[in-house]
This record gives C-alpha cells, sequence and structure tokens, in this order.
C-alpha cells in the first residue's frame, strides 16, 4: 500500500518527474482512502474521470516547473464542473448535471491537476457545521463526534484526512477559515475579485470568493497562483500576476502586526485564547511589533453578515424555481409549482435565510436594514484600512472555539453565526485572509487567522509559513 | 367640449441595436429559431454572471443626447426582484436608481405650434425571454431574454392624444436616426405604454396604465377611448381604481388585465456583480461626435435643395434611401427624383435594400451628373435599370452595349426639329402668338419623332432657340 500523498507536493512531484510515480498511482491511492475512511468528505466521486484524465497525464513528460501537475484535488460542490453532477448539498440540485466548467475549474484542469469528485458542505454553503447538507454530514477526522465545520466542511476533511492534498473551497463569511481551523489545515480567502466567481454558485455575491484549502502554506501559495486570474466573465475580478510564495520563509523581524481587542475578547473561549498569546509571546520573541488596537463597528460583522448575505442570497436563490433545470415539481398552476418545488427543494435553514432576506429587503426595510448595512460595511471598511496604514497584518483566533458536538448548533440558528465572529471582517472589507493551525486544544486543532490589506497575500503567506514553522502544532 | 382635462405621460421600451445581448456574448437577432441565441448566461444557470456589453452602455448615450437628457456619469445597476418564468434569474438588472438619462425633452410640432415634452428619464435595462401561450402550455423563447433596452418615461405632461402620437412619431424618428435602435413596434423593438387620468382641476386624476399598445396611431385612439370610459364612469358617480389594461384594436376598446396591487414589491438592492459605470467627458464626447446626422437636418437640407416637402417626407420615412444620400455631393433633387422614382418601384419589386443592389455610389454618382448635363435621358435610364441595378458595370459600358447613344449631334437634332415645325404649322403659329402649351406639344412630338433617342434637354433648348428664330 502506497503512501505517496501523504509526503509534500514537492517530493511527489520528484517522484513523478523521476518518473518512479505515475498520475494514475496518486488517484488510486487517493479512492482508495476514500473508500477506506467514509467520512463523508464528498458528494460526488469522478472514479472513471480522474482515472482517464491520470492515464493522459501520464502519457505526457511531467513539467519541471509545475508543480501541481498530476496532484488529485477535491472541489466544493458549488463549484461547476463540466459534466459532473453540482448539487450545492441541496435536495433541488441532486441530479443536477453542470454543462460547463467554472473559470477556476479551467486553470486548475490547464494546470494538469487531477479532480477527484465534488466535496460536501452546507446546503448552499449556508451554515458553519456542513450538518445542513441534504447528504451525511462530513465527519471531522480528528474526533468523530465534532462537527467539521463548514460550510466547506467536506473540503476541509478531504485534505486534513490526506484523501486528496489540494481542495477548493468557498468563504462568505469564513466558510473556508473555519474548518481549516476546525480540522488543522491551511485555508484561504483571497482578496475579493482575486479568484472569478465565473461557475461559483452564488450566495451572497458581494461577499463569495473561492480559495485554497491545503496541508501546508507553500501548497496553499501554489494553489493560489494557479487559480488567480483576471477574468472578463467576472467583472469583479481584477488584474492579478504575482507568484505568491515569494516572501516564504522570509524574515519577520519588524514586521507590525495588530491585534483587535475585540479578537481578544470574552467572544473568545479561554483555551483558545491561551493557545493564542503563547503565539503572540514568540513573535514578540521573533522581532515583531505587537499591539492591540480597537477597530470601529467590529462587533457589528454579524448583523452586518445577516442582512447583507441573506439580503443578496433571498435574490441568488430565486432561479431555483423548477422552471429550466433542477427539482420541478408539477402543479397545475405557476404559484403552486413554485411553492412546491422550492419548499421541497430547499432545506429549512436555506429557506430560513431566504425568508429573512426577502424581509429585509422589502419595501422600506430596504432602507431600514440592507441600506444601513451597506454604509456601516463601508465604514468597517475604513475603520481597517486605517489599521492597515500603521500596521502590515492583523492576527487572532480564527475561532472562538475548536470543533464541537455534533447537533449542538441545531436549535439555534444565531449560534452558528457566532463561529464566524472573528472572520466575517475580511468578506465585508473583501481583505485577504487566512486560517493556519496555531495548536491544538484537548486534541482539536485551532487556527490563526492573518488578515491583510487588499492584495496582500504574499505578506500573509509570509507569517503563515513562520507560524507553521516555528509554532503550528508545537504546543501541548 | 368636456369639462375633463387628460393628462398623459408615455412609456416606451427601446430595444438597442447592439450587436451581442446586455450581459452576455449571445447574438441580439431578430426573428431567428427559437432558443438558438442563447447560452447559460441568458438561461440564468446557476453560477454564471452578468458581463456588461459596453457597446449597449454607448447606444444609450446616444439615445440620452438626442432627447436631451443630462447623463449621469456614475451609474449602477440593481436588481428588480420578482418571480416569472419570462424572468429567467427571477430577477431583472435595470438601473433604478441611477437611470443613465434624466431631465431631457422632445419637441414636436403640432400644426406650427411647438412644444416640449419633458423626459422624466430614461435607464438601461436587459428584456425578458418571450412567452408563446399554445393551448395548456406556456412556450418560452430565450432568444429575447438579456436584451439591451432603454426604457424612456415622460413626465405626465401631454394633454392630448394627438401630442402623444406626435411625441411617439418624434421619439422614433430620433432614435431611429441615431442609429439607436430599429424602433419595430410590429417586431416588439419598441414598445409603448400609456398612462391616463382625467380631472377637472389641477389635481392628477386616478392614473390608468394601458400596456404594449401595437401601433403608433392606436396610442391615439386607446387614449381617446380610455379617456372616454374614464368619463363615463365618474359622470356617473362612480370612482376609478388604479388599473392596468390593454387596448384591443378590433373592438376599439381597452380592457382590463389586473388591478394594481398597493405596494407592489419589487425588492430592489444594488447589483453586486457589475461595478460602477465611470464615464468621463471625453467617452461622453466621442459617442456624442458619432450620432449620425439626425432627421430634421437631413429634411432641412432637403428643402433647401428643392426638394418637395412631401418628397422630403418620403426620403425621411424610408430611412435607408436618406442613409444612401448622406454624404454625397450631388443635385439632391435630381438624386431624389431616381431614388423614389423608378429606383424603389424597382427595389420594392424584388424586395430589396439599396445597399444590396448594384447600385455604388459611384455608379449612382455619374448617373445623376449625366442626366443633369443632359447626356442621357430619363427615358434612357427607364431602358437600363434592372441591367444597371443588377450587374457590376458602369454606366458608359451599359450604354454601349445596349447600343443607346444620346443624339447630341445638334445638326442631327435640328433637322428633326425642323422636320416637325414644318408638319406642324398651326401648333408654331399658336406659339408664337403666345401659346406656352404648343410648346410642351412640339417637344412631345420631337421625342417621338426621335423615338426618345434625343437628349431632351439639348432638344428642348434647340426646339426654343429654332421657334424664337421664327418670330
Amino acid at each position: 500500500m502506497s503512501n505517496y500523498l501523504d509526503l509534500n507536493i514537492k517530493e511527489i512531484h520528484e517522484l513523478l518527474v523521476s518518473g518512479k510515480i505515475k498520475p494514475i498511482d496518486l488517484v488510486n491511492e487517493s479512492f482508495r482512502k476514500i473508500d477506506n475512511n467514509k467520512l463523508n468528505a464528498f458528494i460526488t466521486l469522478d472514479l472513471e474521470g480522474a482515472k482517464k484524465r491520470a492515464m493522459e497525464l501520464g502519457e505526457v513528460e511531467v513539467p519541471q516547473d509545475n508543480l501541481l501537475f498530476g496532484i488529485p484535488i477535491a472541489i466544493k460542490d458549488n463549484i461547476m464542473v463540466d459534466g459532473l453532477r453540482c448539487t450545492c448539498a441541496s435536495h433541488m440540485l441532486e441530479n443536477f448535471i453542470s454543462i460547463y466548467d467554472a473559470s477556476v475549474i479551467e486553470l486548475i484542469k490547464n494546470a494538469g491537476m487531477i479532480i477527484i469528485g465534488k466535496t460536501n458542505m452546507d446546503e448552499f454553503a449556508m451554515g458553519s457545521t456542513s450538518e445542513t447538507s441534504y447528504f451525511k454530514t462530513p465527519i471531522n477526522p480528528f474526533n468523530k463526534d465534532k462537527v467539521p465545520g463548514g460550510s466547506s466542511g467536506g473540503s476541509a476533511v478531504s485534505v486534513a484526512a490526506g484523501l486528496t492534498p489540494l481542495a477548493l473551497g468557498s468563504d462568505t463569511g469564513g466558510s473556508i477559515r473555519q474548518p481549516a481551523s476546525f480540522n488543522g489545515i491551511v485555508g484561504m480567502k483571497p482578496t475579493y475579485g482575486r479568484v472569478s466567481r465565473f461557475g461559483l454558485v452564488a450566495f451572497a455575491s458581494s461577499l463569495d470568493q473561492i480559495g485554497p484549502m491545503t496541508r501546508t502554506v507553500y501548497e496553499n501559495a501554489l494553489l493560489l497562483n494557479i487559480i488567480s486570474k483576471k477574468d472578463f466573465k467576472d467583472m469583479t475580478s481584477f488584474e492579478t500576476n504575482e507568484d505568491f510564495t515569494r516572501l516564504i520563509g522570509k524574515d519577520i523581524k519588524d514586521m507590525k502586526i495588530a491585534i483587535p481587542n475585540y479578537f481578544v475578547s470574552d467572544v473568545v473561549e479561554s483555551k483558545v485564547l491561551e493557545v493564542f498569546e503563547k503565539n503572540v509571546a514568540t513573535l514578540k520573541k521573533f522581532g515583531c511589533q505587537v499591539d492591540y488596537v480597537s477597530v470601529n463597528h467590529i462587533d457589528k460583522a454579524p448583523i452586518l453578515y445577516q442582512i447583507i448575505a441573506m439580503g443578496e442570497a433571498s435574490s441568488n436563490l430565486a432561479r431555483f424555481d423548477g422552471i429550466r433545470y433542477g427539482l420541478s415539481l408539477k402543479e397545475d398552476t405557476l404559484e403552486d409549482l413554485y411553492k412546491k418545488t422550492r419548499s421541497a427543494g430547499f432545506g429549512r435553514e436555506v429557506k430560513r435565510r431566504i425568508m429573512v432576506g426577502s424581509y429585509i429587503l422589502s419595501g422600506e426595510n430596504a432602507k431600514i436594514y440592507y441600506n444601513k448595512a451597506l454604509e456601516i460595511r463601508d465604514d468597517l471598511k475604513k475603520s481597517f484600512e486605517k489599521i492597515f496604514e500603521d500596521y502590515d497584518l492583523v492576527i487572532g483566533p480564527t475561532s472562538s472555539r475548536t470543533a464541537y458536538d455534533v447537533g449542538l448548533n441545531n436549535d439555534d440558528p444565531l449560534r452558528s453565526f457566532m463561529d464566524d465572529i472573528l472572520v466575517m471582517h475580511a468578506n465585508m472589507g473583501g481583505f485577504p485572509a487566512i486560517s493556519v493551525p496555531m495548536g491544538l486544544i484537548d486534541n482539536l486543532p485551532i487556527g490563526m487567522q492573518i488578515m491583510g490589506k487588499g492584495m496582500d497575500e504574499a505578506k500573509i503567506y509570509q507569517l503563515a509559513s513562520f507560524i507553521e514553522k516555528e509554532l503550528g502544532g508545537k504546543h501541548e | 367640449m368636456s369639462d375633463y382635462q387628460k393628462t398623459i405621460g408615455i412609456e416606451v421600451h427601446v430595444e438597442l441595436k447592439t450587436k451581442e445581448k446586455l450581459f452576455s456574448p449571445s447574438l441580439n437577432l431578430y426573428g431567428n429559431l427559437a432558443n438558438s441565441n442563447c447560452n447559460i448566461i441568458d438561461l440564468g444557470y446557476p453560477g454564471v454572471l452578468p458581463i456588461l456589453n459596453y457597446e449597449a452602455v454607448s447606444l444609450a448615450i446616444r439615445a440620452a443626447t438626442v432627447l436631451n437628457c443630462k447623463i449621469r456619469k456614475k451609474q449602477h445597476f440593481d436588481r428588480k426582484n420578482y418571480f416569472y418564468p419570462d424572468n429567467p434569474k427571477n430577477f431583472q438588472i435595470t438601473e433604478e436608481r441611477t437611470p443613465i438619462g434624466y431631465d431631457g425633452y422632445v419637441e414636436i410640432d403640432d400644426d406650427g405650434v411647438k412644444k416640449k415634452i419633458e423626459i422624466l428619464e430614461m435607464h438601461i435595462e436587459e428584456d425578458t425571454c418571450k412567452s408563446i401561450h399554445s393551448k395548456e402550455q406556456t412556450l418560452l423563447d430565450f432568444n429575447r431574454a438579456g436584451v439591451p433596452l432603454v426604457e424612456i418615461v415622460t413626465k405626465p405632461c401631454m394633454h392630448t392624444s394627438r401630442e402623444a402620437t406626435l411625441y411617439l412619431e418624434k421619439l422614433r424618428e430620433l432614435l431611429l436616426y441615431a442609429n439607436v435602435s430599429d424602433c419595430k413596434i410590429e417586431e416588439g423593438s419598441m414598445r409603448c405604454d400609456a398612462n391616463i387620468s382625467i380631472s377637472k382641476d389641477n389635481n392628477l386624476g386616478t392614473k390608468i396604465e394601458i400596456k404594449n399598445i401595437g401601433s403608433i396611431t392606436n396610442v391615439g385612439l386607446a387614449i381617446d377611448y380610455e379617456a372616454k370610459r374614464q368619463e363615463e364612469i365618474l359622470l356617473k358617480g362612480e370612482t376609478l381604481r388604479e388599473e392596468t389594461r390593454r387596448y384591443d384594436a378590433k373592438l376599439d376598446k381597452t380592457i382590463l388585465m389586473r388591478v394594481k396591487e398597493t405596494g407592489n414589491d419589487y425588492r430592489y438592492f444594488p447589483e453586486p456583480d457589475i461595478p460602477y459605470i465611470i464615464l468621463s467627458d471625453e467617452e461622453i464626447k466621442k459617442v456624442q461626435s458619432e450620432i449620425p446626422v439626425l432627421a430634421h437636418i437631413r429634411r432641412n437640407r432637403y428643402l433647401e435643395s428643392g426638394i418637395s416637402l412631401l418628397n422630403a417626407n418620403k426620403l425621411i420615412a424610408n430611412k435607408e434611401l436618406s442613409d444612401y444620400l448622406e454624404g454625397l455631393d450631388i443635385n439632391l433633387k435630381t438624386a431624389s427624383n431616381l431614388l423614389l422614382g423608378d429606383i424603389s418601384a424597382y427595389l420594392n419589386k424584388k424586395n430589396m435594400s439599396i445597399f444590396d443592389s448594384k447600385l455604388t455610389k459611384d455608379k449612382f454618382i455619374d448617373l445623376v451628373q449625366k442626366l443633369d448635363k443632359g447626356e442621357i435621358s430619363n427615358k434612357n435610364f427607364k431602358d437600363i435599370l434592372t441591367d444597371f441595378m443588377e450587374r457590376d458595370i458602369d454606366l458608359d459600358s451599359l450604354l454601349k452595349e445596349k447600343g443607346i447613344e444620346n443624339v447630341v449631334d445638334n445638326k442631327v437634332v435640328l433637322e428633326l426639329i425642323n422636320k416637325v415645325l414644318n408638319e406642324n404649322t398651326k401648333v408654331v403659329n399658336d406659339y408664337l402668338e403666345g401659346n406656352p402649351r404648343s410648346l410642351k406639344f412640339l417637344m412631345g412630338q420631337v421625342m417621338k419623332e426621335s423615338h426618345g433617342s434625343v437628349n431632351p434637354k439639348i432638344a428642348n433648348d434647340l426646339l426654343i432657340k429654332t421657334l424664337e428664330e421664327r418670330k
């Protein structure tokens, strides 16, 4: 039994270049592990397609400079892959087969990565435990009784359990970083517009961003190198051409780091704070300037998130009406067709958010809630930009606690938003932010979030690689 | 005379003549096989995003300019949310809060009385798909889904159906000549809704909307019918409610479609997938400099070159012919007679565009000049018309090939004239005694005698000269 997938990307690449292994070996190993582990990480597996692709790639010379060539990757099931089911973990799209590739998928394919399958998630990315999936809940490989986090739970589990070295997730209010934290992996939400959203099923268009989920910081930067590209199909994407690995390993001495007081306040569990403070002490020891700062409106992020994300979601999900694609329950009248299809097709949490979102945008409410939220969002963004005038990076714990018991949030929809109180700001401001493992608490991983100003991913990777090297997982 | 005064506001949707749709690269074409011009964006597939077509923005700037609107330099799109099968995403992308044009006007001329019809605003939006109702089923054609539109909204500032129809005719002419739209009501590229209320005082009455009226004439008829209907209801002591109606041309009646519900809630919010459009003065000026010569300017030029008002209007009504004439430095009167006469007759018979014929502008210029100089006759042209329109051959070669040689030799013509005069001494005497009609008869005889082969202008000049010599 081979365990090539446990090697790092550079080592795998050397084996591929030397011809000692072929892409098909990696694919076979990946499927074998998926079978053995039974973690419900995937909704759809593409055994046939992945093997075919691996055989094709096995015929060509491995490009020396393309470290991701032949590497298996898992794709969150809200990103379109031509010919594969794209369910968004919803009954509504249970049998929906995509007829096109998302722009990121074209880039993934062109770079010679091999798509293993589509990963489990919260339905339409709405949730932070992956429990709102219409399918079986994915399992946290650290402890099967704990949630894997969400919404990109399946992608995080796939990487954490070594099923695939790479995965794509999407992050609207922490959906890459929180499961990365819960599963001890590295997850980056890039600057808004860095990665094309064309082909990502929209949840909240002004917040959504696709990002890489990997085992290491370096591999994360490599994957971002591939998927970031200006795309004429996404008007919010921007010109981007840089090597995100370029600062990795560089000295962090004299780096100026801000910690918002809110990120270390009593909204965070004390055990998490302890681990975080140990990391901070080390950063200081290595010559970083660390200051505690207050940021205007920082505590309002969950409220803004609910208003903006749900408002946009209510509109984005209107297209699932049973007329052109997806679930369709035929009825005599148009209204009954809509009602029956949407009642049956969407799960409870999705329906709740659509209803709240519709209410928020209705009549005068749009002014009271939505427009007001946009104003405060702008102020919040400016508050952080002001911090970034004086500091290179902002850090804090990614989540206020480690992965918790399955079923804990079920009775309280608001509770799941509280998971993301430390990560929503990056989405509100369009800032890049990563979660990198910073330690273990009772054998469960916890991540540190590092946020930078817009376009500053390389600097984030620089500090993240330091945390990874000096600190991550090295605490008792 | 009624005690009630009508107040009318008009909303017009015009399809912009872009190559592609507003938010997708699908072709914007009318009359193709159903669902042949649509892609995943037009169908509202999961994961797709709108890609703004800047050609539509340019055409909207043109439209705003010819409607004398102010142009907003910073705009964003909004989503109008409502469920309907012809609305693929169940929201329509429109400019609710920042219409590209505002505070404009269209000047109409009501028998010499000029009036400015005020434009409240003009915004860009996407068209819905077309529902085709057949028996129990409704079929959807997505070729129209996402076609760019501008909606032009007037203030409630018109008071007669004549003002409304004059406004629409003028609006149509402006947009057609600015090359913004085909403005074909029958194909749906121009759609008119009228809002009508009546009142005895300065307070506006209850507004009734008549949707999608099939022609400009019918807008007038619908307004008059509707105003009468409203007056009858009010005279009975009943009250009106806000309604949407349609006009049935066969019955000459408006028919209730639906009663307006209060608080129609479209849950507008800014479209997050499209960044703000920021227009610079240079961009706006550049677009404005590309606006073709408008109808009223062309009409004035026609009149100045001696073309009759009737013919000038005929040319304007046939935009293709007017476009053909643009930029030609020739005798416009001769040219217009040719275009509206034999050439139109030929084109109509063949159901053909002048631009698809072999009548190149060079050939046409040559023709007009030779006619003016009298080097060929209208009769000559009639004889070669079909070949001239259908073949790649220049005028001289064609005349030679057909053996048509104008008798331009004065001696030969003079012989003919003397022969005619000698055979018609009585008429000659009439002429000499001052009867001008005799000249026409004699000229006819000369042409007849020559079987039409003499140049009429030369013949006419010589005839007069010869007659004068006999005085």
